[in-house]
């Protein structure tokens, strides 16, 4: 089984989700996470979930998580690229994501961490 | 929208009215033989007169076709010889309406084709059997036939409903107009009712255009919605959540001091949505909130 | 009542693998059925929770995915979910997420509800449960 790579730009991780998600999977990948910002001081991370058609209660509930445990660990978390059909799945179903920030993409995610793009 | 429901208290009562009895069945049955005998020359005649008729030969162009419904009526006419009037009878029948509705064979001639029907088993009876049987199995099957008529019509119906149906989303469709007011800016003037799907189609609309435009607010504006009650703030609310998972902000426009009061009264939590009363207030709110301002130019 | 089923397929739910795969299915026989793509996501949801609760719950069992047919001419997705688990003893507390052990398995019910057209449960404890829900083709 492949791992989800996880990327560091600066002190911001970036993990690409673009595999679709089952239990295991999910699992492994907030232990990745979790992992990632022990060894690397990171100071926010960026889930992109753009490539996920689907989110089931599950995988909210593991994204949700990873957001309360990131603030426990003195990092923030934000989830950025949701899809329409994700969004008003979970709206439906009655699903509530506390616990995590969302943005519409990578840069508002950035921003929301306290970072901006700047050319040099 | 009202579809038919064709069930066993349905089929019970059409039959009812219809006449049918268990006689008819029977005496149906017993005339099954001479449907065997004479059905192929019937459903020859029949398409001899579908093929001689400028319009409706325009249907039977594909040879491959024509011998797949020669043999769907055959098979046809011998069903209504059975002496079986249940539900597998009367979903046989709907799907040949619906096989001939979908290549598109308007009502008029399929019920025609039955006229011809009628007259050739009228003839053919007249000849083969005893003028008193002849007039009771006449009046049997046309019982029967008029059953199937009936069912026929039915499909029709239901099929122009469905087309109706997608018509109907189209202009749903156009009927909710998501603009672009300003980069990361979208407005929404809703105008009309609401009811429970379109404000589905609506949250579906706005949640797809943010994505498209990756627009950080979305105003929605309620001035031209004749009435607001749980459900459409409901509505709304759910709109709002959803717009929000994605990572944007809603603006809720337009709110008289009616609809102000109705949703107070109705205790619906509208706390965590921005409101405003005027549009232009909206929109000045919608541009701060995406970091933008309007400004007087010196 | 008076639907035509145009196809039926079966597929285990014996591994975790096959959560994955049971969705899979159902995603691309939604997109032959030319669902939207908010339906989609819908059914191939609701297809997940279920299929979790049949694997996680259940312990095992099996999906039954139909193509179906009204009689008025709607076309139709069915699927059933079956296990042989310890079954639910009050369907209404569980949907209601009354039993804290069951609680994913309640959320898992009531989300899909709200997904699909109909939904129905037929469970008995100690026998297994049945959960069976159709999602319409809008027009």
């Amino acid at each position: 089984m492949l791992a989800i790579p996880i990327l560091k730009l600066g002190r911001v991780l970036l993990v690409n989700v673009n595999v679709e998600l089952d239990d295991e999977v999910a699992t492994r990948l907030q232990n990745d996470v979790l992992t990632a910002i022990e060894r690397s001081e990171a100071e926010g991370v960026v889930i992109d979930i753009s490539g996920l058609e689907v989110v089931d209660s599950y995988v909210a509930r593991i994204l949700a998580e990873t957001g309360q445990m990131t603030k426990l660990m003195g990092t923030r978390a934000v989830v950025v690229g949701m899809r329409p059909e994700v969004a008003a799945t979970l709206t439906r179903m009655g699903y509530v994501m506390g616990g995590v920030r969302t943005a519409l993409n990578l840069e508002e995610g950035l921003l929301l961490l306290g970072y901006k793009l700047q050319r040099v | 929208m009202a579809l038919l429901k064709l069930d066993e208290a349905e089929l019970k009562s059409r039959r009812a009215f219809y006449e049918i009895d268990d006689a008819d069945l029977e005496r149906l049955a017993s005339l099954r033989p001479f449907a065997e005998k004479w059905g192929d020359s019937f459903v020859e005649d029949f398409y001899k007169l579908l093929l001689s008729h400028p319009e409706t030969r325009a249907f039977l162009t594909d040879p491959e076709l024509v011998r797949r419904l020669k043999k769907l009526q055959a098979n046809y006419f011998l069903g209504l010889f059975t002496g079986r009037l249940d539900m597998a009878y009367v979903q046989d029948r709907l799907r040949v309406g619906m096989a001939h509705e979908r290549i598109g064979l308007p009502p008029k001639f399929y019920i025609g084709a039955y006229r011809r029907y009628l007259q050739l088993v009228h003839d053919r009876l007249a000849s083969e059997v005893p003028p008193n049987e002849a007039r009771a199995a006449f009046s049997s099957i046309l019982k029967m036939v008029s059953f199937d008529k009936s069912l026929a019509i039915d499909t029709y119906i239901a099929a122009n409903l469905e087309t109706l149906g997608r018509h109907q989303q189209a202009i749903r469709e156009l009927s909710t107009p998501v603009i672009r007011v300003h980069e990361s800016v979208l407005l929404l003037p809703l105008v009309g009712a609401v009811d429970s799907v379109r404000a589905q189609q609506i949250m579906e609309s706005v949640l797809t255009r943010v994505v498209e435009e990756q627009a950080r607010v979305v105003i929605i504006d309620i001035a031209g919605v004749p009435v607001v009650d749980t459900k459409v703030a409901d509505n709304l609310i759910k709109t709002t959540a959803a717009v929000s998972l994605l990572g944007a902000k809603t603006i809720l426009t337009g709110i008289s001091a009616q609809i102000a009061r109705t949703i107070v009264q109705l205790g619906v939590d509208i706390s965590s949505m921005h409101t405003q009363a005027k549009l232009a207030d909206g929109i000045e709110l919608a541009l701060s909130l995406a970091g933008k301002s309007i400004t007087k130019r010196a | 009542m008076g639907e035509e089923i145009l196809s039926r397929e079966e597929m285990p739910i014996a591994r975790e693998d096959d959560v994955v795969l049971v969705r899979r299915r159902v995603r691309a026989i939604a997109a032959e059925q030319k669902l939207d793509s908010f339906a989609t996501a819908a059914v191939t949801t609701a297809t997940s929770e279920l299929t979790r609760n049949v694997w996680v719950h259940g312990g095992g069992g099996s999906a039954v995915v139909e193509q179906i047919r009204s009689a008025e001419g709607r076309v139709g997705l069915r699927v059933t979910f079956r296990d042989r688990g310890p079954g639910i003893a009050d369907i209404e507390r569980v949907l209601r997420g009354g039993y804290s052990t069951a609680k994913s398995m309640g959320l898992g019910l009531s989300g899909s509800r709200r997904l699909v057209d109909e939904l129905t449960i037929d469970s008995e404890v100690g026998v297994g449960t049945i959960v069976t829900f159709v999602k319409w083709r809008a027009f």
